[in-house]
């Protein structure tokens, strides 16, 4: 059998990319519902900051964990 | 927040949050992630480095919470 | 053998990060003198000649350079400076429109034709912009609230005393090391890897529509050139942004350490 395709390389490369998809729609879909949100009612900005900012801070969390994670997985 | 501020300085101070949050992030698990290789190299276990990176993670989210958030 | 040699003859070599790496500019030149550093150079030149023909001799109808220079002045003015350093704005104008302009004229020569390498796409370049911010930066923070002050500013109040001995590390590689790093590498990684795609869907252009033209590969070669220009695009609009961030994170630095409000 032949091998059409083949992965060569660093592969962790491909893994961070993986883990980027998740966190980039999560980022996006927080700063645009909260953006919208504000337009809505402008009243209530200190609320949806508050909250705009933990979603973030936590999705780029899991951003910043998938590119430490090959280290991980090597310590262990 | 109190409620006299002006609406620029609340601008202001949400985008200092979110351009700083990335480097609360990378500092927490930089910081506790080396702590924790030096103690695993010191003590023979391996495994504290990797749960300094995520209690450093879990540190920055809170700080960030502690600053920003509330 | 991968699947885009089956579509063609040879082997496609994707472009790798030696695109760049640049040798000397003329046998025997100094080791430094390569494409960027000349272009980094003509860049800062283009600057000084961009400020010189605009504000050298104003005039109260503007006319010429004069336009292009004030709408670059206005813009850094209402988005960036006034925003984030509020009253002292007009002071720290002479500093944030060239770092404005030479950051953009850098990131523009990644698509200029016959040039094609943004300047900040060698980490050299913007660690410098980032390290001269985070000087200033340090400076007017020691200078406006003591050496003690700065440092207590960092801390959160109202936290049981523990809690502070775990933030130490954190607070202060934060503020001393992971601030000024991340501000330097938005804008070299967004060289880099813009430079990186454009020089990709160029190869893919090139190899399968001139050096190796077959009538399976020919319509991905097409589909490279197609997305090489709408990538310019996209590029020239990712420069001009990361630009205005450059810009405003050392605004927003500046302005920090001015009024310390938290």
């Amino acid at each position: 059998m032949s091998v059409l395709a083949e992965v060569s390389g660093n592969v962790t490369a491909i893994g961070y990319g993986l883990a980027a998809i998740g966190p980039g729609i999560g980022v996006g879909i927080i700063f645009g519902q909260g953006v919208q949100a504000i337009a809505r009612q402008p009243e209530a900005y200190g609320l949806i900051r508050q909250n705009m900012l933990l979603g973030f801070v936590l999705t780029e969390a899991l951003a910043l964990l998938g590119l430490v994670a090959p280290f991980i997985f090597q310590a262990i | 927040m109190s409620e006299q501020r002006k609406p620029e300085e609340d601008g202001r101070d949400f985008a200092n949050a979110a351009w700083s949050i990335p480097s609360y992030l990378v500092a927490g698990m930089l910081a506790y992630g080396g702590i924790g290789w030096l103690l695993g190299r010191w003590l023979g276990v391996e495994a504290f480095f990797p749960i300094g990176i995520v209690f450093g993670a879990v540190l920055a989210v809170y700080v960030v919470y502690v600053k920003y958030g509330r | 053998m991968s699947a885009l040699t089956v579509l063609a003859d040879g082997d496609f070599v994707a472009p790798g990060p030696s695109i760049f790496n640049f040798p000397p500019l003329w046998p025997g030149a100094p080791e430094w003198a390569t494409k960027p550093v000349l272009f980094a150079m003509v860049g800062a030149l283009l600057v000084v000649a961009l400020g010189w023909s605009a504000f050298a001799k104003p005039k109260l109808v503007p006319r010429g350079m004069q336009n292009i220079g004030e709408l670059g002045y206005l813009f850094v003015r209402d988005q960036v400076a006034r925003p984030f350093l509020g009253k002292d704005a007009e002071r720290w104008m002479p500093l944030l429109v060239p770092i404005f302009f030479l950051v953009f004229a850098w990131n523009l020569m990644g698509v200029i034709p016959g040039i094609q390498f943004p300047i900040a796409s060698h980490i050299a370049f913007p660690v410098v912009l980032a390290l001269a911010i985070y000087v200033i930066k340090l400076y007017l923070g020691i200078k406006h609230q003591g050496f003690g002050g700065y440092i207590k500013n960092l801390f959160p109040s109202g936290l049981p005393k523990p809690v502070y001995i775990i933030l130490v590390p954190l607070e202060l590689l934060q503020n001393f090391v992971t601030a000024p790093f991340t501000h330097a590498v938005r804008l070299f990684a967004n060289m880099f890897a813009g430079h990186m795609i454009l020089a990709f869907f160029s190869a893919v252009g090139f190899w399968f529509l001139f050096e190796n033209l077959t009538p399976l590969g020919a319509p991905i070669g097409v589909l490279g050139v197609v997305m090489a220009i709408l990538m310019t695009g996209f590029e020239i609009f990712i420069q001009y942004l990361q630009a205005f961030l450059f810009t405003l994170l050392a605004a927003m630095y500046i302005g920090a350490s001015l009024h310390p409000d938290h």
